[in-house]
């Protein structure tokens, strides 16, 4: 049987993009499969990206990043136009960075030619066969045959599923909805909201250099017996928050929902998955994170493809045993309790919904004053919630 | 609010020849519901009386939500070979 290369990784995003310079690196002959005209052009994110793992990899003087993010505000709207609201400030961070995928990723993968790597883009995989010690891949270009795959495509994992091995549910995605706004802002800021229509999910807006990214990450399967259409939640949220300016771009794409208990399968003979794909994504409330762990787990399989490579083909489990060992799964792991809370009702609408009535009591002065704890008490017993529950909630969020 | 249509408008897509969604609208006729109608961020289905559902791909910004918005297992979604190009992403 002969081979088109030691290693093909299908998808040149952030995780084949890394694990493609891994594998090069690693002296192993390397191609990518790329369905869009160029790496970027169908790849959408928030987005803030914590550079640590980047940092790690590449030279990144000269990378597009928009803004470095300094200020973090949180908002959470409970309705009636009441809202609360926090900020954090800090002008020494330099963890992360606002980016655009569209010129971000097409960087990225130019600093992976130079290194050697080979990109076949316009090349969509539309199949993939196991055939004689290795897997065969279907694409408009004809076919392509290696002993050892990575799987970068994304979140919809095309590969996985074409093999049998996964089933694509509502209740572990998420849809991203997002514009970017011609309007620019002098300060890089993240904006975290929530309490959005009810829905489960959360907004952001981040500041580039000369425009804003604003969107909302909502459970898809809250979206299917919803009463706002996908299709209009952007534009409502944008004016909820009140951002004006001229559309530049309109876009969606989804997001894995897994969380660390729940994670696909990572590795089959022949095949290693790694990012979106492999579902790393961590969102605790506070922070969203992918792009840091698609990267991170590109490089821990580029380094994988050498010793599978060396040893078998066919057992690939050292690469799970890897990623055990990198933050990847280390900050999945601690993110699971906050995670599993966040697909909650109670989180969204009800705990919001509670802190502003006693909140805007407190503020309220007409008379009748009570204490906190009597307010609290009140408006717990109002919304039908369980008080014993409220504070699990929060020593799991916390914890 | 910017309507749907203005803001599809502003993207740059290749549109390919055949559509890349197949819908079995035998199913569409008698589902009442339409959770793919809530589901799709681009407008993609239209509820049809007569036909059930019509299918606008040229819209589609390839989510992927098509693979699961579909309860009934009325859809069958593939990438398409052009489709939509990110300036911005
Ligand atoms: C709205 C939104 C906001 C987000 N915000 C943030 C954020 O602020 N911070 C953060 O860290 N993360 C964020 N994320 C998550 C982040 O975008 C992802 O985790 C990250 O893009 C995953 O990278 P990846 O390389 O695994 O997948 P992708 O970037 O999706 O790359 C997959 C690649 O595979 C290609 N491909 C797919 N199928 C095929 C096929 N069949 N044949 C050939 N090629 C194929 C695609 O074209 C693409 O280039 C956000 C996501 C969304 C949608
Ligand atoms: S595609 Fe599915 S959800 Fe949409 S109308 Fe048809 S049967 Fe209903």
């Amino acid at each position: 049987m002969s081979f088109d290369a030691d290693v093909v990784v299908v998808g040149g995003g952030l995780a084949g993009i890394s694990a493609a310079i891994t594998a090069t690196r690693e002296g192993l002959s390397v191609i990518v499969l790329e369905r869009g005209d160029y790496s970027g052009s169908k790849n959408v994110a928030g987005g803030r990206m914590y550079i640590h793992a980047l940092k790690d990899l590449v030279d990144i003087s000269d990378a597009p990043l928009e803004r470095k993010v300094e200020r973090e505000i949180y908002e959470v709207y409970c309705g009636n136009g009441r809202k609360i609201s926090f900020s954090y400030e800090d002008k020494n961070r330099v963890d992360s960075y606002t980016v655009l995928r569209a010129k971000f990723d097409q960087w990225f993968a130019k600093k992976a030619e130079e290194e050697g790597v080979l990109f076949s883009y316009s090349t969509l995989v539309s199949n993939a066969r196991r055939e004689k010690g290795g897997i065969t891949l279907e694409t408009n270009r004809g076919e392509v045959r290696a002993p050892l795959v990575i799987e970068a495509d994304g979140v919809t994992a095309g590969i996985s599923r074409y093999l049998g091995l996964r089933n694509l549910k509502p209740s572990m995605l998420m849809l991203g909805v997002k514009e970017v706004i011609g309007t620019a802002w002098d300060e890089g800021v993240a904006r975290t909201i929530i309490g959005f229509e009810g829905l489960k999910g959360g907004g952001f807006v981040y500041s580039n250099r000369d425009t804003l990214s604003i969107g909302l990450t909502v459970k898809v399967d809250s979206l299917q017996g919803s009463e706002v259409k996908a299709q209009d939640i952007v534009e409502k949220f944008r004016e909820m928050i009140g951002i004006e300016g001229p559309i530049l771009e309109y876009s969606a794409h989804l997001i894995p929902y897994y969380g660390y208990a729940n994670l696909p399968q990572l590795n089959a003979e022949n095949l290693i998955v790694t990012g979106d794909a492999a579902g790393f994504l961590i969102n605790d409330g506070f922070t969203i994170r992918g792009m840091d762990l698609a990267i991170e787990s590109g490089k821990v399989a580029g380094k994988a493809a050498k010793l599978i490579k060396d040893e078998n083909y066919a057992d690939t489990s050292i690469y799970v045993k890897m990623l055990e060992e990198s933050f990847v799964m280390r900050d999945m792991k601690k993110a699971w309790k906050s995670f599993s809370l966040l697909g909650e009702k109670r989180i969204f609408s009800d705990y919001p919904k509670v802190l502003c009535e006693v909140l805007g009591d407190m503020f309220l002065v007409n008379g009748e004053r009570r204490t906190l704890r009597e307010e609290l008490m009140e408006k717990i017993k109002e919304e039908n919630l369980n008080l014993t529950q409220m504070v699990l909630d929060l020593v799991r969020f916390i914890g | 609010m910017v309507d749907l249509i203005k803001r599809l408008s502003l993207n740059k897509y290749t549109v390919d020849k055949e559509s890349h969604i197949q819908v079995n609208t035998q199913i569409c006729k008698t589902c009442k519901d339409k959770p793919c109608v809530k589901v799709c961020p681009a407008g993609t289905y239209e509820p049809d009386e007569k036909d059930g559902l019509i299918v606008h791909y040229e819209r589609c910004l390839e989510c992927g939500a098509a693979l699961v918005a579909c309860p009934y297992g009325a859809l069958k979604f593939r990438f398409p070979y052009g489709g939509i190009s990110y300036r911005y992403g």
